[in-house]
């Protein structure tokens, strides 16, 4: 097991370099970049200090090398710079907005799973029928819903009309360190991301479950005299739950997209918020920081999923 | 097999039921603005800031600017579905070339192009395209196009080199070979062809992702332009202030995108069930 992980953890190394080039390239390939932006904003700087201006954040340069400069900073100083907007170093911006993505995630993801795996098993079990039919429908609708309309709806009905939840923010003023009140600011943001992420955990653990539910090893079960329920709930629940742990690292990324636009929408000062927003600012080195940590995440989540998939399936073997 | 897995598909009938939604859909947004007399940018300066209810003259009311939501509707599903469907055949054409290539060559090739697609997927895609858009700071259809597609391509190209290397061994690549036909034609004759069949669940599928896409862009100012219509910057207009007392700005939209999801997402299960039980 620790080989493996070490040499997971190893493999991420050139993934995350990866990651970081084409991020990179990207932002250093779209013409309007924050040289031009700068150019607009200080008109009242003469030519010359404006020049002496870019040329002190590197601006002036080809991307592959700003890039190279970025990472010879991270590597050999552990700086991922200086934000653009207001010189704070981008770690300390980041660390800020970090817990309140992270709680926001944890709770959609708990909500999503405690929601959608009975659903999903129900719909095996009842397959072919009116709850299985009505569920996909539903299933596909909350997909198909754009995240942005549903946390406005949510809003308008929640927050507006009824006043039981605040329609932004993570926290009243004054109230910063009180956990009820950030809970509070977090239901709306929290059901809009369940809400679009139910579709795919549902459809999987049908899918895993109707797997499941073809298996020789339920027919010798139910041959051997076992009460139905106890072919279900012993042999075939078990079996089929094991597969949704991978869609746990699988649905990171796509987790990650809703809950930066939800927080965008909701206001929520999180890493989506300051995200979102940096891009707008073309604050180049928060985006690249923002993205690599995401990535970092991501592949640490798949990791996790993927340790928790062998310690519950003890024919997994990771040597 | 193509008429087997048609059978299958039609004798399901959420599958079927998706498919004629998607055609009605599709040929409402076709044909619709021939049949409907308003025009989508028609402005009606006596009724602009008073948003008009529902009525025989509107059917589905006015926006703010006194255009009728019906027209405005129908055109802009035209440039969302578009949208959808060649930023999908930009993904679909890109990721199989990509995919084909890397499994047909294998070796170091495939291992480098295999871990370019595993660092696109460990971020939110999504994400990037938002900053890719801001900072091009371009809005033309085209553009939006080719930026979606060429973000979301990675998902095709790991189904096309699975097939792919599946297929590497079999006797009638073998076959091929030894009568001397050249990479570029194995590929393209040999392999792809026999590889298409998951990419057209992802293909139904990435349609209606696109739609998705194209709407959030939308939100945030970075969609399709105005005057041109389309379903996002139909649901941007709609959340504004102004339109509060106008639900049916709001939900004329809303419900088409959901509806038009529904339905591809019915069709792409369909087709993969078809497909699945043909092979078992």
């Amino acid at each position: 097991m620790s080989t493996f992980i070490a040499r997971r953890v190893l493999g991420a190394i050139p993934l995350l370099l990866l990651i970081s080039i084409i991020s990179y390239a990207m932002m250093g390939l779209s013409p309007g970049g924050p040289a031009a932006i700068f150019a607009a904003q200080a008109q009242r700087m003469s030519p010359i200090a404006r020049a002496e201006f870019i040329h002190s954040l590197g601006l002036d340069k080809p991307w592959y090398v700003q890039y190279l400069y970025w990472l010879g900073n991270l590597v050999f100083h552990g700086s991922l710079g200086y934000s653009y907007v207001d010189q704070r170093p981008v770690i300390e911006k980041i660390l800020e907005h970090v817990p309140v993505t992270v709680e926001m995630l944890s709770l959609a993801l708990v909500a999503t799973v405690l929601i959608a795996v009975p659903i999903g098993i129900v719909a095996a079990l009842k397959r072919d029928t009116a709850f299985d039919y009505v569920t996909t429908v539903v299933a596909f609708a909350s997909y198909g819903m754009p995240v942005f309309w549903l946390s406005i709806i949510l809003i308008d009905l929640f927050a507006v009309h009824l006043g039981w939840f605040p329609s932004a923010g993570a926290n009243s003023i004054g109230q910063e360190g009180n956990p009820l009140d950030r809970l509070r600011h977090l239901v709306l943001p929290v059901t809009a991301l369940t809400v679009v992420s139910l579709a795919s955990w549902i459809r999987y653990q049908r899918g895993a479950m109707v797997n499941v539910l073809g298996e020789l090893y339920l027919r010798t079960a139910r041959s051997k005299g076992l009460s139905e329920a106890r072919v279900i709930l012993h042999h075939a629940l078990r079996n089929a739950l094991l597969p949704t742990i991978t869609l746990l690292g699988l649905s990171l990324p796509g987790l990650f997209s809703g809950a930066y636009f939800i927080e965008y929408v909701f206001s929520v000062p999180g890493m989506g918020y300051l995200g979102i927003n940096a891009v707008f600012q073309r604050d180049y080195p928060t985006v690249m920081a923002l993205t690599m940590l995401t990535a970092v995440l991501v592949i640490l989540g798949n990791l996790l999923a993927d340790i928790a998939y062998g310690i519950v399936d003890p024919r997994i073997r990771y040597d | 097999m193509i008429s087997r897995i048609a059978f299958r598909f039609s004798s399901r009938r959420s599958a079927l039921a998706g498919g004629v939604a998607v055609l009605i859909i599709i040929l409402s947004v076709v044909l619709g603005p021939y049949l409907d007399p308003h025009s989508p940018n028609a402005i009606d300066h006596h009724i602009m800031g008073y948003p008009q209810a529902p009525s025989a003259e509107h059917l589905l009311g006015t926006d703010l600017l006194g255009r009728d939501v019906l027209a405005r509707a129908l055109s802009g599903g035209r440039v969302s579905i578009a949208i959808g469907f060649t930023a999908m055949l930009v993904a679909v054409v890109f990721g199989t070339l990509y995919g084909a290539i890397a499994g047909a060559f294998g070796g170091p090739l495939d291992a480098v192009m295999m871990r370019i697609v595993d660092a696109l997927f460990s971020f939110p895609t999504f994400f990037l395209i938002i900053t890719v858009e801001a900072l091009t700071n371009q809005f033309a259809v085209g553009i939006i196009v080719l930026i979606l597609g060429l973000l979301s391509w990675m998902g095709v190209a790991r189904l096309v080199r699975a097939e792919v290397l599946s297929l590497r061994g079999r006797d009638f690549v073998e076959a091929a070979r030894a009568l001397g036909v050249g990479p570029a034609r194995l590929i393209a004759r040999h392999l792809i062809p026999n590889a298409l069949a998951p990419v057209i669940v992802a293909a139904t599928l990435a349609i209606g992702d696109n739609i998705l896409a194209e709407t959030g862009l939308s939100y945030l100012g970075l969609g399709v332009q105005p005057p041109t219509a389309s379903w996002g910057n139909m649901l941007q207009d709609a959340l504004l202030p102004a339109a509060r007392e106008a639900p049916w700005m709001v939900l004329t939209p809303g419900i088409l995108i959901v509806a038009t999801l529904v339905a591809f997402a019915l069709l792409g299960d369909g087709i993969r069930a078809a497909i699945d039980a043909d092979a078992a």
